[in-house]
């Protein structure tokens, strides 16, 4: 148990900042019940029109967002495999590179990414005929494994290794001591670089714009080209929606999880 | 119930030789004091014992078999370590129950063992807490509960209760004692403080550099240190310079900066005479006398130091070196008092000086 310690300065600046970033949130969701074509602050009248216009637009929002679904959830969980093994060797043992490695495994985020989409296509093109979800996954995969590697080397760097001895005194098996105690004591960082991740690959624009074709597209996709093309509330109804699904998310790792794992 | 046995057991970290060539056996049952300065290889040597680190070259026995081949989890040694290493995501129950739910016991006789444990480390109700939530010293009760909870056959304790007051302290001592002799459990115990060693190990061993300098009972090690080393790590203060003659009436003469000090022919056992050689004894077995005598020597009083149940006196003029009596009834206050100090014959150890010493 912390003590707890406030004062109304710090209440304050806290009610400030978040008045701060609700703001532009709160202008979205309101300006999503409007009912006339163009977005209006603060709308006349309320409408759901919009909302139904994401399920019958001939842009097809609900296939790009499964696409961007699939390829979030797939590239998150086969980085977070292979990020948490490559930071668990880096921590774990001592050998020569060991930074080195870490910067290979981190180095995606350093590199601009329209240049490694360039990269990426010039591959494709020499290969030829990979599929659109390949195309994008294999990018996604490269470009959010940073955000992992890293989380959980933080949380490693830290970590007492005489535990694993400790537990293994009393009769722990290597396989045993892995589940009960590096696990459990990285897992606030792996859930943290996961959820990052996943929420990066989610709203990637600049690579997936590059790579997708036109029968696999993203939603952040979707979304762009009908903005160049229409203009209209079916944008703040369909950023409303992205908002509760972030909301319910969020929700659901406090309770089953628990965020405050992130903060003690 | 297990014995323990070190054969020319040697680590090294590179060029560096952590333990070199130590040669221990412990019985069945028997309390080992392990005594030494920081740094000198007592961690290292538990850690190769109990097979995190693996040895350089040398083989731990345990009970009569090389327990190389052993893995760590397999060889139901206990280890209480030096920082904890308390799990910081589990309650102290679930630290303490950790090794017994491993063993699959059913779960009342569990919490029954854990309590009955944290009983004895004076921790009851603390079961919910978190390791941060804890001082330092309840930490290591935590820890030393963990240790013992398991009646492992063999236990090695990294300085136990380095982090205790005084009248913990003994209590521990006590129960430590208390269950090491009911269960039988063969240990090894690392600790800084002599009492402590004297007071609970059937045999102690110093150690130095990796090196074992000496291994003998608790009154061994107090009274006959092996060199002028252990000597100084066991306490001893008063070192006195001389050269030792030849034997008369079954004592030796050794003089010393002028003057006469006779030790027993037995204490000086394989010097020759004319050979330099290192006078020590303990503080509390000097003594003021008023008269004159064999082995007493006249001085004068630098500095008197209450320390409790001792005076500590610092003596100039004896010899060359400072010799440094601790009585219980000096009352003078002022400094530059002459005394007669008298240097009973029978507590006196000689050493020969070693090369860096002349
Ligand atoms: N992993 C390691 N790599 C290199 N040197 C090490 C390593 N572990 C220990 N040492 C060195 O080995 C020597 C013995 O260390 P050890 O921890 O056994 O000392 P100790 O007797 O337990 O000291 P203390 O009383 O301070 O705990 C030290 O000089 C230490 O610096
Ligand atoms: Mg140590």
């Amino acid at each position: 148990m912390r003590e707890k310690r406030t004062g109304w300065f710090s209440c304050l600046i806290a009610v400030l900042v978040m008045i701060f970033l609700l703001a532009p949130l709160v202008v979205i969701v309101i300006a999503s019940f409007t009912p006339t074509a163009v977005v209006t602050f603060p709308p006349k009248g309320f409408s759901l029109a919009w909302y139904a216009n994401i399920f019958h637009s001939s842009t097809h929002f609900m296939e790009g967002l499964g696409n961007s679904l699939k390829i979030g959830l797939l590239a998150t969980a086969l980085d977070v495999l292979l990020g948490v093994t490559a930071a668990l060797s880096i921590c774990r043992y001592d050998f020569k590179g060991k930074n080195a490695l870490l910067n290979y495994f981190t180095s995606p985020m350093y590199v601009p990414s329209v240049a490694f989409a360039f990269v990426l296509l010039q591959i494709y093109s020499q290969i030829g005929g990979v599929p659109g979800m390949l195309r994008l996954f294999i990018g996604h995969f490269v470009i959010i494994l940073p955000y992992i590697v890293r989380n959980t080397v933080s949380v490693l760097h830290v970590f007492n290794w005489t535990l694993e001895d400790a537990a293994t005194s009393l009769g722990a098996n290597p396989v045993q001591v892995f589940f009960k105690i590096p696990i459990p004591l990285a897992k606030p960082g792996v859930l943290a670089g996961a959820l990052l991740a996943f929420l990066y690959s989610f709203d990637e624009v600049a690579l997936s714009s590059l790579l997708s074709t036109p029968r696999f597209i993203t939603l952040p996709i979707r979304i762009m080209n009908y903005m160049e093309l229409t203009f209209d509330p079916t944008l703040a109804a369909i950023s409303t929606l992205l908002i509760l699904g972030s909301l319910i998310l969020i929700v659901l790792m406090e309770k089953f999880i628990g965020l405050d794992m992130f903060v003690k | 119930m297990a014995t323990l046995e070190l054969k020319n057991l040697t680590k090294k970290f590179g060029d560096f030789t952590a333990v070199d060539n130590m040669n221990i056996s412990v019985a069945e049952g028997e309390m080992i004091a392990l005594l030494g300065g920081s740094g000198c290889g007592k961690t290292t040597t538990l850690r190769m014992i109990a097979g995190f680190t693996e040895p350089f070259s040398g083989s731990i026995l345990v009970s009569g078999k090389d327990v190389a081949k052993i893995p760590p989890y397999k060889r139901n040694i206990g280890i209480f370590f030096q920082n904890y290493a308390l799990f910081p995501h589990m309650t102290v129950f679930e630290n303490v129950a950790f090794g017994l739910k491993l063993q699959k016991l059913p779960k009342n006789e569990i919490k029954e063992r854990v309590e009955s444990i944290l009983g004895l480390v004076k921790l009851t109700g603390f079961d919910k807490r978190y390791p941060r939530e804890l001082s330092g010293g309840q930490q290591q009760r935590v820890a030393l509960a963990r240790a013992l909870v398991t009646r492992p056959s063999i236990l090695l304790l990294d300085e136990p209760l380095s982090n205790l007051d005084a009248t913990l302290r003994v209590e521990m001592q006590v129960e430590i004692k208390r269950i090491q002799t009911e269960l039988g459990i063969t240990t090894i115990i690392v600790t800084h403080d002599h009492e402590e060693a004297v007071s609970l190990a059937d045999r102690v061993i110093v150690m130095n550099a990796g090196r074992i300098l000496q291994i003998g009972s608790p009154q061994e090690i107090f009274d006959r240190p092996a060199s002028a080393f252990v000597a100084d790590f066991m306490g001893f203060s008063t070192f006195i310079h001389g050269t030792i003659g030849l034997p008369e009436n079954r004592k030796r003469p050794v003089v010393c900066s002028g003057h006469t000090l006779f030790v027993p022919e037995a204490a000086a056992a394989g010097l020759d005479s004319g050979t330099p050689c290192t006078l020590t004894i303990r503080s509390e077995n000097i003594c003021l006398t008023d008269e004159p005598g064999e082995n007493t020597v006249s001085g004068v009083v630098q500095s008197a130091t209450y320390r409790g149940h001792a005076t500590r006196l610092e003596v100039k003029g004896c010899f060359d070196e400072m010799v440094y009596p601790a009585v219980s009834d000096y009352t003078e206050k002022e400094n530059g008092n002459h005394v007669l100090v008298h240097f009973p014959a029978n507590r006196i150890c000689v050493y020969k000086n070693t090369m860096e010493e002349q």
